[in-house]
């Protein structure tokens, strides 16, 4: 091992035997820069020392994965206090990213925390907090569940507090300073304000505690970043609030120093400066929050105490320690700890915080419940089926953060522009600062001109002071936290929105992609439609004979009749006969006899008579002739339907129509969709008859009928060709390569189970019209989305060339800095604020959200007759 | 350990480029200031200051990542 060499300790997976030691330790040995091998088959892991430059990790995976084993990497999420902007997401995931061992690391502003993808033993969680911690932030690992809902809810609750205590110091010293600049202007007012309090060393006394109180987390902040070669929105406010304070210390100390004198002593910049990004800081802690409250209140439903049976006796234990085939009592009121199989007693739960199934769902014995559901009115026992993180609530917490932590494209760009534009402020300050000093000064310098919103004049300030005045006010005026908080704090809030209907985003991308669809392609059966036949329409033929005297048949007894023939069948559409008379309260007598005709048709005698149900092959074969009702049979067969004929004691009784129909929601959801601009497709493997038939129902613009299972992936890529973005709407199991073809692939009805769905976007309920919930969630949250990057863009485009003297030579006002500070709190804020809107945004099919419920509710608590059990 | 040495390696690399850099600028801004008018020292003085505190601030991370770049090539 050479002195630059480095120890590495790679864990790999898939080793069993002493060759495959060997196989590993040879590939890695063949590496250039790799010596040391040693290949340990007990621990699973390999030991070298590799030499930098000449190897890397990525060779190390490559060599291991080439022989067939492979290095795994781990997740972990930690926790970031202290980022205020995205060029604070730059250098957090700047300072990840180069600890070796770290595949990738995305870091979320809005929720303050950093998602890395390591090898474990190369990188570890304490190297990251470290590295973290060396740029200047605070970093601890995120725990699961409730425990990182109060932790989080506990730094935010700190930040608030901490900068209110700064905002209070900042605040009021800062009224103060200014009152006392401002003497001489007060008026009438002067007789409130002591003269001493105009005194230059009395301000410089009063603004010192501010700027080393409230002040000082900036400097601290700087100073951390530049020790690692990092800039941030901390050293634009330090270097604002610092300038402010040197020149006027100077000034008050040495006035013929030539900084301008005791004229140009900007206490009450430095001071008010500190005070509004003090003010801007406050504010953004109060309203951030707020954004994920979607995820605060799914992680509120899980309740902390199960009472479960063990050994005979009813316990109270954590929720977290109920383990699999624990049997859990649950009584009125009560949230229910895991999901689970009731074995005994009855009740009406609530689920419409996870489904948004408005309307309590009934259980029984073997039905299944969902952990973090609300039992309404019965008491009774489940068994538990899944536990921990399987459980169907901590799936949908983990996709929902998985979508608040990710990145859409247009975030990447944001986040891009404003990791980059720290510099290219600090550029533009230098230049303002050279333009000012060399040619700006001596050509439009007047004394009697003035900051504005201000009565304050610049007076007998030299060149350098008022060339480094412009400079330091381009610097706060230039900060970009509205361009690093516009998409994260839309994105969040979009992605609870969703989850609030049912509706869960697979990442931003997804969101994004979803807004941007023109083509939404649906699977026919079992998406469309209910993808089980069933009775849809009944013709009489008209006399059927009873006896000797004829009589009129009615549907009711062609449909019992049929029905009882097909009792003993098992062929589908002999099904939905049988449920359609059940359905009707039909009686079913038993068939003295019953023969199956294959491909034809069945035939059975009841109550002594012969019934013949079957195609029209089979009428054509036994001579029973159907004229009448052949018209009849030929438009509902155009109509996509099945027609099966009835004929008894060999005289022709009826048709009776069997198809798949219609989802009760397709119809409204395709006309919504109509009505979104959005062109609508069908893909189908049924015959194009049938297909074309379902469509005009439901008014799709375009089938694709015929289509193999296999196939369906090739024809959404062709949709693709046209260049507009396709999504798929399937069931998500046998549509799992159209799903993951398509831009977005909508996986639709698939219950709480959602880990293992494929797709983009995943749809709780079998309800279509969360398609369109879906589509108008995410185009809501792209509008924040361009709306905030336009406002936050707009106020750094108009406010830099005013607040690097552009407006001076006409109009002989400048920004002073502490005005400048003000602006950018406010423009961070109203970014934030703006986002706060998407809360109240409905989805336009008019379903109410779900209602939310408070956690813990006790049994007092509830109505008095859902409490006894009603 | 072997980040925190690699770490160090590249700040050290890295200061040996920008200080350089940054009080170049400044140094070149006081002989501008000085040759191009009647600016008071403490002008000069202040204003070598402050741009060789922005050049700093422009260079550092700048130089700092290439060399970050380049020791890991």
């Amino acid at each position: 091992m050479t002195e630059t060499s480095l120890a590495l300790n790679v864990p790999v997976e898939g080793m069993t035997c002493a060759s495959c030691v060997s196989h590993v330790e040879g590939a890695l040995r063949e590496l250039p820069g790799v010596s040391e091998v040693t290949v340990n088959l007990a621990t699973g892991k390999a030991s070298l020392a590799l030499e930098p430059g000449r190897s890397s990790l990525a060779d190390i995976q490559r060599a291991v994965a080439d022989v067939g084993y492979r290095i795994p990497i781990a997740e972990i999420t930690l926790d970031v206090r202290g980022m205020t902007c995205a060029s604070c997401v730059a250098h957090v995931e700047g300072a990840l990213k180069e600890l070796r061992g770290v595949e990738e690391a995305a870091v979320n502003l809005g929720m303050g925390t950093a998602r890395v993808r390591y090898i474990p033993g190369v990188a570890t969680a304490g190297q990251m907090k470290r590295a973290v911690r060396e740029v200047g932030y605070e970093a601890q690992e995120r725990s699961a569940g409730t425990d990182a809902l109060d932790r989080e809810r506990q730094a935010r609750e700190e930040e608030i507090r901490r900068q209110g205590r700064n905002l209070l110091v900042a605040g009021a010293v800062g009224l103060v300073v200014m009152a006392g600049t401002f003497y001489d202007m007060l008026g009438p007012l002067q007789r409130l304000v002591p003269v001493w309090l105009s005194y230059k060393w009395v301000l410089g006394l009063l603004t010192t505690p501010i700027v080393l109180g409230p002040g000082r987390q900036f400097f601290v902040h700087s100073w951390r970043g530049l020790r690692h070669g990092v800039t941030d929105m901390n050293l634009l406010y330090a270097t604002g609030i610092g300038a402010a304070y040197g020149i006027a210390v100077i000034n008050t100390l040495f006035p013929k120093a030539g900084f301008g004198g005791e004229g140009a002593t900007f206490f009450e910049s430095a001071a008010l400066l500190t005070a509004f990004i003090v003010l801007g800081r406050w504010l953004e802690a109060l309203t951030r929050g707020r954004t994920s409250e979607a995820i605060r209140k799914l992680m509120k439903l899980q309740p902390k105490i199960a009472r479960v049976l063990r050994g005979g006796t009813e316990e109270e234990i954590p929720a977290d320690e109920v383990e699999v085939g624990d049997v859990i009592l649950v009584r009125p009121g009560e949230s229910l700890a895991v999901d689970g199989i009731v074995r005994e007693g009855y009740s009406a739960v609530d689920e419409s915080m996870l489904t948004g199934e408005s309307l309590p769902v009934e259980k029984k014995a073997g039905d299944a419940v969902i952990g973090g559901t609300l039992n309404r009115t019965g008491a009774f026992r489940f068994e538990a089926t899944r536990v921990g993180k399987e459980t169907a609530l901590a799936q949908i917490i983990k996709l929902v953060e998985d979508a608040q932590a990710s990145k859409a494209p247009i975030q990447k760009l944001a986040d891009w522009v404003a990791g980059h534009f720290i510099l290219g402020v600090h550029m533009l300050a230098i230049a303002v600062f050279l333009f000012w000093f060399f040619l700006g000064y001596n050509l439009f310098f007047d004394p009697q001109s003035s900051f504005i919103l201000s009565p304050y004049k610049l007076g007998e300030i030299g060149v350098f002071g008022f060339s480094l005045l412009l400079s330091v006010t381009v610097l706060v005026i230039s900060c970009p936290c509205a361009v690093g908080l516009a998409t994260p704090s839309a994105m969040m809030a979009g992605a609870g929105k969703g989850a609030e209907h049912g509706v869960l985003f697979k990442g931003a991308e997804a969101i994004e992609n979803t807004s941007k669809l023109r083509i939404m392609v649906f699977d026919k059966t079992g998406t469309l439609t209910k993808g089980e036949p069933s009775v849809t329409d009944l013709r009489v033929e008209g006399v059927a004979r009873e006896g000797r005297s004829p009589h009129r048949m009615s549907e009711e007894q062609l449909l019992q009749w049929a029905a009882a023939t097909e009792k003993n069948s098992e062929h589908p559409l002999g099904e939905a006969i049988v449920r359609a008379a059940r359905t009707r309260g039909l009686p079913l007598p038993e068939p003295e006899s019953f023969n199956s005709i294959p491909g034809l048709g069945v035939e059975a005698q009841i109550d002594g008579r012969s019934i013949l149900l079957g195609n029209r092959r089979l009428m054509g074969e036994r001579s029973v002739t159907f004229d009448a009702l052949l018209p009849e049979a030929e438009k509902l067969e155009a109509d996509g339907k099945t027609v099966m004929f009835v004929a008894v004691d060999g005289s022709p009784a009826g048709l009776i129509a069997v198809a798949d129909t219609l989802k009760e929601h397709s119809a409204e959801a395709i006309r919504r969709l109509h009505q979104l601009g959005l062109e609508v497709a069908m893909i189908t493997g049924d015959n194009r008859r049938t297909a074309e038939a379902i469509a005009r129902q439901v008014g799709i613009d375009r089938v694709l009928a015929e289509v193999l299972p296999q196939d369906k992936a090739e024809e959404v890529k062709k949709l693709q060709r046209s260049g507009k973005k396709v999504a798929m709407v399937g069931d998500g199991v046998n549509d799992a390569p159209a799903l993951a073809q398509a831009d977005v692939g909508m996986a639709i009805g698939s219950g709480t189970d959602v880990a293992k769905e494929t797709g983009h976007v995943i749809l709780i309920k079998d309800d279509l019209r969360d398609v369109v919930v879906a589509l108008e969630v995410a185009k809501a949250t792209m509008r924040k989305v361009k709306q905030n990057l336009f406002w936050a863009f707009v106020y750094n485009t108009l406010g830099i060339p005013i607040g690097a003297g552009l407006l001076y030579p006409a109009l002989r006002v400048v920004v002073s800095p502490e005005l400048a500070g003000a602006f950018m709190a406010i423009s961070s804020v109203s970014v934030t604020l703006n986002t706060l809107l998407l809360k109240r945004f409905v989805p336009s099919l008019g379903r109410p959200a779900r209602p939310t419920h408070p956690v813990g509710l006790a049994v007092d608590q509830l109505p008095a007759s859902a409490a006894a059990g009603e | 350990m072997d980040n925190e040495k690699v770490g160090h390696d590249v700040a050290l690399r890295s200061a040996r480029v920008y200080l350089p850099l940054s009080l170049g600028a400044g140094g070149l801004f006081y002989l501008a200031a000085t040759l191009t008018g009647d600016h008071t020292l403490v002008a000069r003085m202040g204003g070598a200051v402050w741009v060789t505190l922005l050049s700093l601030i422009v260079s550092m991370p700048i130089v700092t990542s290439r060399v970050k770049k380049s020791s890991r090539a």
